[in-house]
């Protein structure tokens, strides 16, 4: 077998020149394709999900924390609220007419324990309030 | 005719679907070749081929065009055929049954001689340096360009040159030296 250069390259050509895919290529390509298109969609949207549930525990963690300190400075507003009134009534104490005092006197020990009732059921009425509140749903 | 711009816009547009398909006729052949001559094993190739449209698919919304886009295919290809030939051992043969039955079929009618001329050429080619290979086979698939096989397998033009002027003497000497034995 001789093969000079020109020979050898039309060898070379038919040998070579002509490989290709087969003809179904392109349509399995493009199945995966599509097959992959879904699976990303699948997962971009399970990834959205993911963050906006991660989104809303941030935002009712954050509303927890400003309820609890609402229903602290709530407790605390009350009993100055409280004290307030004691104070008032001490001072108005002597400018009040005799009959007011007379029933005043009373009705002390009913006012009193209304008040210390309305001092401690804030705070307990703040827990049951806090305990019994619906569980937040997540998404 | 596809250029970079618009290929991008499709992609922008989320139309990647549509511009895999524009690039196929552009690169398919180019980059079946290219994992061929790595692989030397048809299937393996077009499994390769099939990987690196979809890696394509994948990674065109982050193409910022810093390299053209055929050197950018071409690194995938190169890539993710040295992966599976890295995978895959030991390599197959250019001159296996089925490579010598693929070849075979382009041209329809050879007589036996040519037949039995270009299996012993395809096996002379097997068992060329593997560069020598990939360039031979490359630069005889792609139409004869020594610029086109020098961006596919990221070689100075120079190189091609160099590589492909031994590959020939080699064969010719090969194909000679068989001819005269016989």
């Amino acid at each position: 077998m001789s093969t000079p250069n020109s020979e050898l390259d039309k060898h070379l050509q038919a040998l070579f020149g002509g490989l290709d895919t087969r003809a179904d290529f392109e349509a399995r390509l493009m199945a995966r394709l599509r097959a992959e298109s879904q699976t990303a969609a699948t997962e971009r949207a399970v990834r959205t999900r993911e963050q906006e549930r991660a989104r809303y525990r941030r935002a009712v963690s954050e509303l927890q924390t400003w309820r609890r300190s609402m229903l602290r400075m709530l407790t605390l507003d009350t009993l100055g609220i409280a004290l307030l009134l004691v104070a008032a009534i001490v001072t108005a104490w002597p400018h009040v007419s005799q009959d007011v005092m007379d029933i005043s006197r009373q009705y002390a020990p009913y006012i009193a324990m209304s008040l210390g009732i309305l001092i401690a059921a804030v705070p307990l009425l703040a827990m049951w309030a806090e305990q019994t509140r619906r569980p937040v749903r997540l998404l | 005719m596809l250029t970079e711009t618009g290929l991008m816009e499709l992609v922008r547009s989320g139309r990647r679907d549509e511009a895999i398909t524009l690039l196929l006729p552009a690169f398919r052949r180019k980059v079946f070749g290219l994992s061929y001559s790595f692989l030397r094993d048809r299937e393996a190739a077009e499994d390769v081929t099939q990987e690196v449209f979809i890696k394509v698919w994948r990674a065109l919304p982050g193409f910022d065009a810093r390299a053209s886009l055929s050197t950018w295919i071409y690194t995938i290809a190169r890539n993710a055929s040295l992966s599976a030939l890295r995978a895959r051992r030991p390599q197959s043969s250019l001159s296996d049954p089925e490579v010598t039955q693929a070849v075979e079929g382009i041209d329809p009618v050879p007589s036996a001689d040519v037949l039995a001329e270009r299996s012993a050429i395809l096996r002379l080619v097997d068992q060329l340096p593997e560069k020598q290979r990939q360039v031979v086979m490359l630069f005889y698939m792609e139409e004869q360009s020594h610029e086109e096989v020098a961006t596919m397998l990221a070689m100075p033009v120079g190189t091609v040159k160099t590589l492909l002027h031994r590959a020939r003497a080699r064969l010719s000497a090969a194909a000679g030296n068989m001819g005269a034995t016989a």
